[in-house]
């Protein structure tokens, strides 16, 4: 046996236990960059975040487009915002998912025996996983105009669309983390987590327009947070105009939801997700 | 005890079950004090609030001097923790973790990479240094995430159950480890429910059971508490065990309930005060009630003796419950 411990660096205690605002981002940085590793080494994670959202893609534009109508406008251009907004809301699951299973494996009780800040592991986890949503969504788009999707309303508006959908997935990270910190089995979050997404996703203006949906059905569309993600998404793809048509909403109106809803999940979630981590 | 762990009258509810009622307990510092009891006593409670991952619901603690509750950031520099569970990353190499840990326990880069080196050669992790986590075995881990423990060198060590669910040789390594690690003058807290590990690593032993602290001392002093030596019989014919015990019971003025009998094995265990001694009366007093004696001996009491006679139950009754998984481990803290 040759020697365990000739310390390496002769730092005080408090100077390990201090944190200024550089060394929170260093730690917020270093636990981005460790998911985020784990993301390229987890193939079964790659293909779960890129081929399946390209094969819903594939399944609205064509095989649903086939029987689906919405007056003057084709149905590929309808739904493939949607199909994105989906997928930001399947992918944002994988952040409960991911804390379910660092809680499980016992890394999240090595980070909180560290000397780093308190935030760091939640925001690290927020970071990388906005990071993944934001190529995830590229890789889309640019799927989604290869197979004929068009944008309507200019670059500018495409380019918001994309924040969008990542701002929008940002957002569901919270209600999943906390879900993830709850729950502590990542088998069980997953299924936990579709139990309100899946009806919401089927209750919004996702596949067809809300005055298409069942009667009763309707007011619960027009109050679902999704679909005023859709609608945003849709208003900034293909216009004002063309989203009044379909929809019998405007693009302000649709942002303005967006926007409340995007503040009250964000408030409560973050809330919640904080308390049940420094709970322990 | 500057650089010790001091625990006080420590509480911990969880629910309606109290998992600590009032843990009084001291780790002095450069020593290695054992936290010895079956699952479900406390230990991993204890420790999970001596390491600032948990509130204790009462009393006070403080590590290397710092309080867990009010300065828990201070704790965290000064402590190292090995859990039960090898709290490692499987989608990383062995490396990189001990990297990540160095680095977010304040290490420069350069620094952090020259200790892993260092690390994984001590450990025997060379070869596998630059491999993911997914293809190291159960015993590669557990040294990997104590390794990660010592990345930074603190002074306190935390080492939860360090060796349940070990192989032999893997065991017999880790405790060559964390025995140069206690000649180097680390703080050690070592729980385990294996009364050898406690016996053979910790110079004194809290025995803990459902939440509270039954008896201290090193590992002779428990055993003394338990009597002078133990007599230690097997009859021949096991229909006459309990005649055996009855006799025994007899000369040596005790009850019989202070007797370990086992009328399946035939067993029977004498507490007495000199064993060469008693043997003789033994033998002697067996043969007039016509007792054939199959095997017979002296010993000391084994620290299990201790566990018994203090608990009533033996130590590891419970332990396939600790290869349980647990989901819902942080909240409830194990």
């Amino acid at each position: 046996m040759v020697t365990v411990s000739p310390p390496v660096d002769v730092v005080t205690p408090e100077a390990r236990a201090a944190l200024p605002p550089r060394r929170v981002l260093a730690d917020i940085a270093l636990i981005a960059g460790r998911n985020l590793r784990k993301v390229v080494r987890n193939s079964r994670l790659i293909v779960f975040s890129t081929i399946q959202p390209l094969m819903q893609l594939i399944l609205f534009a064509y095989v649903f487009a086939a029987v689906a109508r919405v007056p003057g406008l084709s149905y590929k251009d309808f739904v493939v915002p949607a199909v994105l907004v989906q997928t930001m809301t399947f992918s944002a699951m994988g952040t409960g998912v991911g804390i379910a299973n660092d809680m499980q494996t016992g890394m999240v009780d090595r980070f909180r025996s560290l000397p780093i800040a308190r935030s760091a592991f939640l925001v690290g986890r927020t970071t990388s996983d906005s990071l993944r949503l934001g190529i995830q969504s590229m890789i889309l788009v640019a799927a989604a105009l290869l197979i004929g999707f068009r944008f309507h309303a200019g670059l500018p508006a495409a380019a918001g669309m994309v924040v969008v959908l990542v701002l929008f997935g940002m957002a569901l990270t919270a209600f999943s983390a906390w879900v993830g910190l709850s729950v502590g089995d990542p088998e069980t979050v997953q299924a936990a987590v579709f139990i309100p997404i899946l009806p919401l996703i089927f209750t919004s203006s996702a596949f067809a327009p809300v005055s298409r949906l069942p009667g009763w059905m309707q007011p619960i569309a027009r109050v679902n947070p999704i679909t005023s993600a859709i609608d945003t998404a849709r208003g900034l793809a293909l216009g004002d105009g063309t989203l009044y048509r379909v929809s019998h909403t405007h693009l302000h109106t649709a942002a303005w939801h967006f926007s409340l809803w995007w503040i009250v999940i964000v408030a409560v979630f973050t809330a919640l997700a904080v308390r049940r981590y420094r709970m322990g | 005890m500057p650089g010790g762990v001091v625990a006080e009258e420590l509480v911990k509810r969880f629910g309606s079950l109290l998992a600590l009622k009032g843990v009084d307990f001291v780790a002095p510092e450069g020593r290695v004090t054992g936290l010895l009891g079956p699952n479900g006593a406390g230990k991993t409670t204890a420790i999970r609030i001596l390491t600032t991952l948990l509130q204790p619901d009462g009393g006070r603690a403080t590590v290397a001097g710092y309080d867990v509750v009010t300065e828990p950031q201070l704790v965290r520099s000064v402590i190292g923790l090995t859990g039960q569970y090898a709290a490692v990353d499987e989608d990383l190499t062995g490396r990189e973790n001990l990297v990540l840990v160095g680095r977010l326990g304040r290490m420069s880069k350069r620094a952090s990479s020259e200790r892993a080196a260092t690390l994984l050669g001590v450990f025997s992790l060379s070869d596998a240094a630059d491999r993911v986590l997914r293809t190291y075995s159960g015993g590669m881990r557990r040294r990997l995430d104590l390794a990660a423990s010592l990345m930074f060198a603190p002074p306190v060590l935390f080492l939860d159950e360090p060796t349940t669910g070990l192989d032999p040789r893997s065991r017999l390594e880790l405790w060559d480890v964390i025995t140069e690690l206690k000649h180097r003058g680390t703080t050690i807290v070592l729980t385990t429910q294996y009364l050898e590990e406690a016996d053979r690593l910790a110079d004194t032993i809290s025995v803990i059971d459902t939440g509270r602290i039954i008896a201290e001392g090193t590992a002779d002093e428990l055993k003394t508490k338990v009597g002078g030596d133990v007599l230690d019989l097997t009859v021949a014919d096991r229909a006459d065990t309990a005649l055996a015990a009855r006799t025994l019971a007899q000369t040596f003025g005790l009850a019989e309930r202070d007797l370990s009998v086992d009328l399946d094995l035939g067993t029977v265990l004498v507490p007495v005060t000199v064993g060469s001694a008693a043997l003789v009366e033994a033998v002697r007093s067996l043969d007039a009630a016509g007792v054939h004696v199959g095997d017979f001996g002296v010993r000391r009491p084994s620290l299990d003796d201790v566990f018994l006679s203090l608990t009533g139950h033996i130590a590891e009754e419970n332990r396939s419950e600790s290869a349980a998984p647990r989901g819902r481990r942080p909240v409830m803290g194990g």
